[in-house]
């Protein structure tokens, strides 16, 4: 099990270094943050302090669309070119395909957040940043970003379009990212708590992003990473019934 | 080593694979032979664990592929009909990702050894998209043999390439039936009687004839089949003749001649010959015809129907 969720985790991280496809969204979304951050840092002249969090929240926010297009490929193209069919005979449990196919992607996501250090790394030299700050936001972009490379990994286990994938994803992940939104604009406050309850945003611009890390946003992400995978393994586990 | 019994698979309504029971053993290689649409790939999925039967058991060495399934997978060496690839992979690289999945213990040895095996050797590092689709064809069966399984399953191998390129892969089949215990399918008559140690025909999900190739090619020609060419005598006049040969069972036309089947025990070749001359007519030919699978195949097919 656990050797089978290596090797595809190998294999997968190989596979993004090996396709122009990462290394054009790393360089995206590096060019983005760093413009992002230059203005921030202008207006932190004059106007306010630099805001610690502003990098990995917006990287939070990007994965809305960016994470579908890291995990479009993972178990779409699987099926399209038949490999499915051999993971799927090979000795190894459903589960270990899946979990080694999101833990690449994650990894990968990782990477490309810790990429963005150097803009901490710039802060600390010319100022004195809260690095608790911080680190709380960047540990709430990294669980954001995991949560919205399962939802990713889930539509694409659901096709074998690529597009149709991403589409899917993308439309959910947009749902609930502005599921924030629909719950200022609902009459009932009991409904709008749920709905923020259920919302990415609701978990992350009001604690992570603030500098708090709370036990129950941890799970809300945590909670969404484990039931998405867990769908994502009973569809793998469909392949064998169609 | 493979054995099966009353395997069937139905999708809804449709049956796929109807009642199916048949073994093969160590070191035997089996073919599947049918039209497209037959079950042949149906039955192979249900072997390599891909999907379930509907019902009926299906053990490989042993190990039932639906209650024992990663145990009856470990001894399965699998080509599907098309091949699988990770197209930015190199070969090396592809064989290798295979072998370990499967806990090859010693990947790298087996890696090397199984490329020359299939002569893939100097093309280890080429980038698995740049292969030809016969170098693809033997890069899967290299995929499928690295774990140096018991059973081989090879879905319809010699598909979409060239003459020379099947030669070979037919050569390897046959060379792995040394050590493994090869299934095969396929839908050309003359390939699965040149490799195949027994073949099962199979159309619309039913096996409607199996064993030898020789001897299912006795078992279903009985009598001995004759051509004859007769010059100066009309259709009606050759027909009526041969017809009331003793032993002659039936008579038909067949291109410029007639075809006829007689008893086994009789020899009817001089009775024959003997009446067509003296009628006044030239005898031109008269040879025995070995029946090709391939007759036997229309012949229990078109029966089938």
């Amino acid at each position: 099990m656990l050797r089978a969720t290596w090797l595809v985790f190998q294999r997968e991280i190989g596979q993004y270094f090996a396709s122009p496809t990462a290394y054009l969204i790393a360089a995206a979304l590096l060019l983005l943050t760093g413009l992002m951050f230059n203005s921030d840092l202008t207006f932190s002249l004059t106007v306010k302090p630099a805001d610690p969090s502003l990098v990995p929240t917006f990287l939070s926010f990007a994965m809305v669309f960016f994470a579908p297009l890291l995990t479009m490929r993972l178990l779409a193209e699987e099926t399209r070119e038949g490999t499915m069919e051999l993971l799927l005979t090979a000795p190894v449990a459903d589960v270990a395909i899946v979990l080694g196919k999101f833990l690449g992607a994650w990894f990968y996501f990782s990477l490309l957040l810790a990429a963005t250090f150097v803009y901490q790394i710039i802060l600390v030299v010319i100022t004195q940043p809260d690095l608790g700050h911080a680190l709380s936001a960047y540990i709430g972009a990294w669980l954001y970003g995991g949560a919205t490379l399962a939802v990713g990994l889930l539509f694409s286990s659901l096709t074998e379009n690529q597009i149709v994938s991403a589409f899917l994803a993308m439309s959910v992940l947009l749902f609930l990212w502005l599921g924030d939104l629909a719950g200022e604009i609902v009459a009932s406050v009991d409904l709008a708590r749920v709905i923020r309850e259920i919302s990415l945003q609701g978990h992350y611009t009001t604690s992570f992003a603030v500098g708090l890390v709370r036990i129950e946003d941890v799970a809300y992400y945590a909670g969404i990473i484990v039931v998405m995978l867990f769908i994502t393994v009973r569809i793998v586990e469909s392949h064998r019934w169609r | 080593m493979i054995e099966v019994h009353n395997l069937t698979k139905r999708y809804g309504a449709h049956t796929a694979v109807d009642d199916i029971s048949f073994e093969a053993h160590p070191g035997e290689i089996v073919g599947l032979l049918g039209p497209n649409g037959a079950g042949k790939t149906t039955t192979m999925r249900m072997l390599t664990g891909f999907m379930p039967p509907t019902s009926g058991t299906a053990r490989i060495a042993g190990f039932d592929v639906l209650t024992d399934s990663l145990a009856a997978r470990r001894q399965v060496g699998y080509l599907p009909e098309r091949v699988p690839v990770y197209p930015d992979m190199t070969v090396a690289g592809y064989v290798s990702f295979w072998a370990k999945l499967r806990g090859v213990r010693n990947p790298r040895a087996r890696v090397d050894a199984v490329l020359e095996q299939v002569q893939l050797t100097d093309r280890r590092h080429t980038l698995v998209r740049n292969l030809s689709k016969g170098l693809r064809q033997r890069l899967g069966l290299a995929q499928a043999l690295v774990h140096d399984p018991p059973v081989i399953i090879l879905d319809e191998p010699t598909i979409g390439i060239d003459p020379q390129q099947v030669i070979e892969v037919r050569d390897s089949v046959r060379a792995l039936g040394q050590q493994h215990t090869v299934l095969f399918s396929t839908h050309i008559l003359s390939e699965a009687e040149q490799i195949c140690d027994r073949v099962l025909i199979i159309n619309r999900g039913r096996i409607i004839a199996q064993g030898e190739p020789a001897a299912l090619r006795h078992q279903l020609q009985p009598g001995q089949h004759l051509y004859i060419q007769i010059a100066g005598a009309s259709r009606g006049e050759a027909l009526r003749l041969l017809e009331r040969i003793p032993g002659v069972d039936s008579v038909r036309a067949d291109d410029d001649g007639y075809r006829l089947r007689a008893r086994p025990d009789v020899d009817v070749r001089g009775e024959i010959a003997e009446r067509v001359v003296k009628a006044g007519f030239r005898l031109l030919e008269l040879r025995p015809v070995a029946m090709t699978l391939e007759d036997i195949f229309l012949d229990i097919v078109g029966r089938g129907s």
